[in-house]
C-alpha cells in the first residue's frame, strides 16, 4: 500500500499542488511557512476520515484565503469555491477503491476528502451572500470522505492504516495520548480489540470481587466498585513503556520523539501493519547522535511509505537529496531534483549538498562567483544599507565559477528572490546580456559592470579603493602592480580588506545596485 | 472463457446450480433481481462456506446498477442522490436522450429503468466490462428473465466481457415488468422462441436440458400445470399428491386460518388477516408445503373451464409461479368465499 500522488485543491496555502510521491521515503524540505507540514496535515486528514478532525480545525482555517478573496470579488452562487485533497494510490485490488471520481478522471484507486456547498442550501447560502458583508458561507458547506468509487469512508472503515508523529506537540498530555491510541488502533482490528476491551472490563470486575471485597463485605449497603466508561478503559489506560518500565510520557522530549518513531518503523510481523508514517520535524528536541540514529532506522525501514518534514540539513543531506521534495515560502509549487532539466539535476546531485539546501530554504540569496566575493559581501552589505546582514532574511551563496543559470533554474519554479553578482569577464554583452537574457526577471536580476575594462571584482575593487588598497598592498619588495598582486591572492586579499579596512571599502555600483534590488 | 445461459423450470435448483460452482480460488459475482432472492443467495454462500467469503460478492440488480457500475464512473459528473423507483411519466419519453431530464427526476433521482440506458448514453459500457473484469472470474445473474427494456440490452452489453458467464432463469416466471421504457425490447417476452434467439445472437450457449426437472414440485403438480398452463415442466419426483378444489364453507374457514398453509393471492392480500403473499411475490421461495392458491373472477372462469392457458401472459406467469411454489397439496379456493367468511 503506497500513495502514488497527492493532490490540493484550495487547501491553505495550495491554489492547486500536485506531489508524485517515493513508494518509500519521502523527505519534504523547505523554510518555515514553505507548507511542509500542510501537506502532512493534508494526508493525515484523508488518511483518518475523521469529520471530527475537520471541524476541529474548522473550514475556514483549512481553505485556501486566496480563493476567498477572490471569491468575494463577484460572489456568484455558482462559482463558490470547491475544496479537495486526492490521495492517488497504488493498485489494491479492491473495487471499493476503484472508480473515475477523481479530477483526473481516471480509472484508479484512491480516496479524497472534499468540501462543497450543499445544494439543499442553495437558498440560504444565496441569502448570505446577498448580504453586503462578505461573509463565506463555510456552515452550509458539506464534509465528504470518499473513495474515487465513491464509497464513503470513516475512521471505523479505513482503506489505509496511518500515523501521524508530530514533534512539535510532543509533551502535551492530550497528544500522547492521541499517539498511543491511534498506534493501538493501528495495530489491531476490531476483532481483537473487542476482545482486549472485554478482557480489561473483567479483570476490573476481579478486583472488585477478589480485592475490594474485604472492605464491601463490611459496607452495609452500598459498596465500592472500579468504574469503567468512556473515561476510564483500556484505551485511556494504555500506555507505552520500556524495558525498565519507565513510561513515554515519564521521558525526555528527545526520547518521547525518538521512542514514538521507533515504535511506529519497527511493528512486528504479527499485526497489522502500518502502511504510512507521517514525521513532523524530528530533529526537534534530538540530539545529534540520536538523529543520527533515527535516520539510520528510516534508511534501513521497507514496505512503508514515509513522509518526513525537515528544515535540517543533516537529515535532508544524509536521505536521498534526489527525490526529495523542495518547497519555498515564496512559492505555492514544489520542487523535486529529478524534474529539473536533466543538466541542472545532475549538477546538483554532484555539487556540495548544503549549497542547494541552503539556496532551497531561503526567501531571498546573492549568489556570488567565488570565496573573495562571499568573503567581503558582509562588509559590502553593511556599508551600502549601513545594517547587518545576518539581519536581513537575505543568504550569500558562493557558486563557485560561474554556473548560476543551475540556481537560477529552480528560482524560476520556486521563485527564490535572487540576485547575481558576477565579472563582465571582458565582455559584457555577450557574457551578461545574451546569456541571462531569458532569466531576468521578477525574482531573478543579474548584475555586473558594464565596463569591460572592468574585467573582474577585483579589478572593479582595485579601481574604486586605489588608495585603500595601494596602503594596503604596497610593499618594498613586491615587483607586481597592486592590480596583479591582488587578482593573484583573490583570498587573502579579502581577508586582508575585510580585517583592516571593512567599513572604508567604497563598494562598486553594480554590486550596490544588486544590494539595493535584493533588499527592497 | 464459458458464456452460458440455463433456461430452468421452477424449482429444479437454480440456485443450487450457482452455489455448487462457487469456490474460494475464484472470484465470483452473483447478481439477483429480488430482494428475497437476494437474502436466499447469502444464506445458501452462508450454509456452503459458513461465512461470505471475500472473493463472493452478492448484489440485487439495482445495487449492482448504481454502486458497482454508476458511482465509479458517473458519480462525480452526474451527481445522483439515489434512484427513482416509479416508473417516470410517459411525457419524459420525448425528451432528448442527451437531456439529465430524462435520466434524473428534478430532485436528482434516477429513473431505476433508465440506469442502463445512462451508461450507454455516457458511453461507460466498456469501463464497466472492464471493471468485471478485473475484480471478477465468474458473473452469475440469477432471474435473467426479469431483464426487459434498457436493462436487456445492457445485458448485451455486459456478455461482451471477458470472464465466465452464467445466466440462469425461468422465461415463465417473467412477471416483473418494472424495466420497460416505451417500445424498447417491448415485445421481448413475446414469445419463447425468439427471446432464446436473443441470447444466442449475444454468444451464449443455450441450455434448456440441464434445469428442466422440479425437485420442488410433484409429478401431479407438474401434470396439471402442463394440461391447464401449456407450460412444459417436469418432475424429477414419482410420488403423488393432491389437487384440490375447496368449496365448502367449514372448510374454507379451516384452511384460511390455517397457518401452515400459504394463501397466495392475485393481488392485493396484504388486505387479508391471513398468512398470505401475492403470486408474483411468492417468486424465489421455497419454503412452503401446501399451497393455497385463490382464485379472483376472471381466473376462476378459466380455471373451471380448463382454459387458464388464455389467460393474459403476465397473469398465466404469476399463476406459473404460484403454482409451482408447491411441494405437496395444490389447493384451489374461490376468492368470493374466503371474503364471504371474513
Amino acid at each position: 500500500m503506497a500513495i502514488q500522488k497527492i493532490k490540493l485543491h484550495n487547501f491553505k496555502k495550495f491554489e492547486t499542488l500536485e506531489i508524485n510521491c517515493n513508494e518509500e521515503l519521502n523527505v519534504l524540505i523547505g523554510d518555515n511557512e514553505a507548507g511542509k507540514s500542510t501537506i502532512l496535515q493534508a494526508i493525515d486528514l484523508v488518511l483518518s476520515g475523521s469529520r471530527n478532525k475537520v471541524e476541529s480545525i474548522g473550514l475556514s482555517s483549512l481553505f485556501s484565503k486566496q480563493t476567498i478573496k477572490d471569491f468575494f470579488t463577484d460572489k456568484q452562487y455558482e462559482n463558490l469555491p470547491k475544496l479537495f485533497i486526492e490521495i492517488y494510490l497504488t493498485e489494491q485490488n479492491n473495487e471499493f477503491l476503484n472508480g473515475k471520481n477523481n479530477s483526473e478522471t481516471r480509472i484508479c484507486d484512491g480516496l479524497k476528502l472534499v468540501f462543497e456547498p450543499d445544494d439543499e442550501a442553495s437558498k440560504d447560502i444565496k441569502e448570505i451572500l446577498s448580504q453586503s458583508d462578505d461573509n463565506f458561507p463555510f456552515e452550509y458547506y458539506t464534509i465528504k470522505f470518499y473513495t474515487f468509487a465513491e464509497q464513503p469512508y470513516s475512521g471505523y472503515k479505513k482503506y489505509v492504516q496511518h500515523l501521524f508523529i508530530d514533534s512539535s506537540q510532543i509533551n502535551n498530555e492530550y497528544a500522547t495520548r492521541e499517539y498511543i491510541k491511534s498506534l493501538y488502533n493501528s495495530l489491531l482490528d476490531g476483532k481483537e480489540k473487542n476482545k482486549h476491551f472485554n478482557e480489561y472490563r473483567r479483570s476490573k470486575d476481579d478486583y472488585v470481587e477478589k480485592v475490594l471485597k474485604d472492605v464491601n463485605d463490611k459496607l452495609e449497603s452500598e459498596k465500592f466498585v472500579v468504574q469503567t466508561n468512556s473515561k476510564s478503559n483500556l484505551e485511556a489506560d494504555l500506555n507505552i513503556s520500556d524495558n525498565d518500565g519507565i513510561t513515554i510520557d515519564n521521558k525526555g522530549k528527545g526520547q518521547q520523539c525518538f521512542i514514538k518513531t521507533k515504535f511506529a518503523l519497527e511493528v512486528k510481523a504479527g499485526l497489522r501493519e502500518l502502511d504510512v508514517i507521517l514525521l513532523e520535524e524530528p530533529e526537534n528536541h534530538l540530539s545529534h547522535l540520536n538523529m543520527k540514529k533515527l535516520i539510520k532506522m528510516i534508511q534501513t525501514t521497507h514496505n512503508k511509505q514515509i513522509f518526513i518534514t525537515t528544515h535540517n540539513s543533516l537529515i535532508s543531506s544524509r536521505l536521498d537529496l534526489k527525490t526529495s521534495i523542495l518547497l519555498n515560502s515564496n512559492s505555492n509549487q514544489i520542487m523535486r531534483l529529478n524534474n529539473l532539466e536533466n543538466d541542472t539535476a545532475k549538477f546538483f546531485m554532484k555539487a556540495p549538498d548544503n549549497n542547494i539546501l541552503e539556496y532551497v530554504l531561503s526567501k531571498k540569496v546573492i549568489l556570488v562567483e567565488g570565496d573573495a566575493e562571499y568573503i567581503l559581501m558582509e562588509a559590502l552589505y553593511k556599508n551600502v544599507t549601513k545594517e547587518e546582514l545576518v539581519d536581513s532574511d537575505i543568504h550569500i551563496i558562493s557558486v563557485g565559477g560561474t554556473s548560476f543559470k543551475r540556481y537560477l533554474d529552480i528560482s524560476k519554479i520556486l521563485q527564490i528572490k535572487t540576485a547575481v553578482i558576477r565579472d563582465n569577464d571582458g565582455d559584457y554583452e555577450q557574457n551578461i546580456t545574451d546569456r541571462y537574457n531569458d532569466y531576468d526577471g521578477v525574482y531573478i536580476k543579474v548584475f555586473a559592470d558594464s565596463d569591460n575594462s572592468r574585467s573582474t571584482f577585483e579589478i572593479c575593487i582595485y579601481q574604486d579603493n586605489k588608495a585603500l588598497c595601494d596602503e594596503l598592498f604596497t610593499t618594498p619588495k613586491r615587483t607586481l602592480t597592486i592590480q596583479e598582486y591582488m587578482l593573484k591572492n583573490k583570498a587573502d586579499v579579502a581577508f586582508e580588506l575585510l580585517d583592516k579596512k571593512a567599513n572604508e571599502i567604497s563598494v562598486p555600483t553594480y554590486i550596490q545596485k544588486a544590494i539595493e534590488w535584493i533588499k527592497e | 472463457m464459458d458464456k452460458r445461459v440455463i433456461f430452468a423450470v421452477a424449482g429444479a435448483g437454480k440456485t443450487k446450480t450457482i452455489i455448487d460452482k462457487l469456490s474460494l480460488e475464484e472470484k465470483s459475482l452473483i447478481v439477483t433481481y429480488t430482494d428475497n432472492n437476494y437474502s436466499n443467495l447469502k444464506q445458501r454462500v452462508i450454509k456452503k462456506f459458513g461465512y461470505i467469503p471475500e472473493n463472493t460478492k452478492i448484489y440485487t440488480y439495482f445495487t449492482f446498477l448504481y454502486s458497482f457500475c454508476y458511482k465509479p464512473f458517473l458519480a462525480d459528473r452526474v451527481k445522483a442522490k439515489g434512484i427513482f423507483w416509479d416508473m417516470p411519466s410517459v411525457e419524459t419519453l420525448k425528451l432528448a436522450r442527451d437531456k439529465p431530464s430524462f435520466y434524473m427526476t428534478k430532485h436528482k433521482l434516477l429513473y431505476h429503468n433508465r440506469i442502463a440506458k445512462l451508461f450507454e448514453q455516457m458511453k461507460t459500457n466498456n469501463d464497466i466490462n472492464s471493471r468485471l473484469e478485473k475484480y471478477f472470474d465468474n458473473l452469475f445473474i440469477d432471474e435473467i428473465q426479469d431483464f426487459g427494456g434498457h436493462d436487456f440490452n445492457f445485458l448485451k452489453e455486459i456478455t461482451k466481457a471477458n470472464l465466465n458467464i452464467m445466466f440462469v432463469g425461468d422465461f415463465f416466471q417473467h412477471t416483473f415488468d418494472t424495466s420497460t421504457d416505451g417500445r424498447t425490447n417491448q415485445s421481448l417476452h413475446k414469445n419463447y422462441i425468439t427471446y432464446k434467439k436473443e441470447f444466442q445472437k449475444m454468444g451464449l450457449t443455450i441450455d434448456t436440458e440441464s434445469l428442466n426437472k422440479s425437485y420442488r414440485c410433484s409429478q401431479t403438480v407438474c401434470e396439471f400445470v402442463n394440461n391447464n398452463l401449456k407450460i412444459n415442466i417436469k418432475s424429477q419426483r414419482s410420488d403423488i399428491t393432491n389437487i384440490i378444489n375447496i368449496e365448502n364453507e367449514e372448510e374454507v374457514k379451516m384452511i384460511f386460518r390455517n397457518n401452515s398453509i400459504i394463501k397466495l393471492f392475485f393481488q392485493k392480500a396484504n388486505t387479508y388477516d391471513c398468512y398470505c403473499i401475492n403470486w408474483g411475490k411468492s417468486k424465489g421461495q421455497d419454503h412452503y408445503q401446501d399451497v393455497c392458491i385463490v382464485l379472483n373472477s376472471t381466473t376462476l372462469k378459466h380455471f373451471k373451464s380448463s382454459t387458464l392457458h388464455e389467460l393474459a401472459p403476465s397473469t398465466k406467469n404469476k399463476l406459473y409461479v404460484a403454482c409451482t411454489r408447491c411441494r405437496g397439496d395444490l389447493i384451489f379456493i374461490d376468492e368470493k368465499k374466503i371474503k364471504s367468511i371474513i
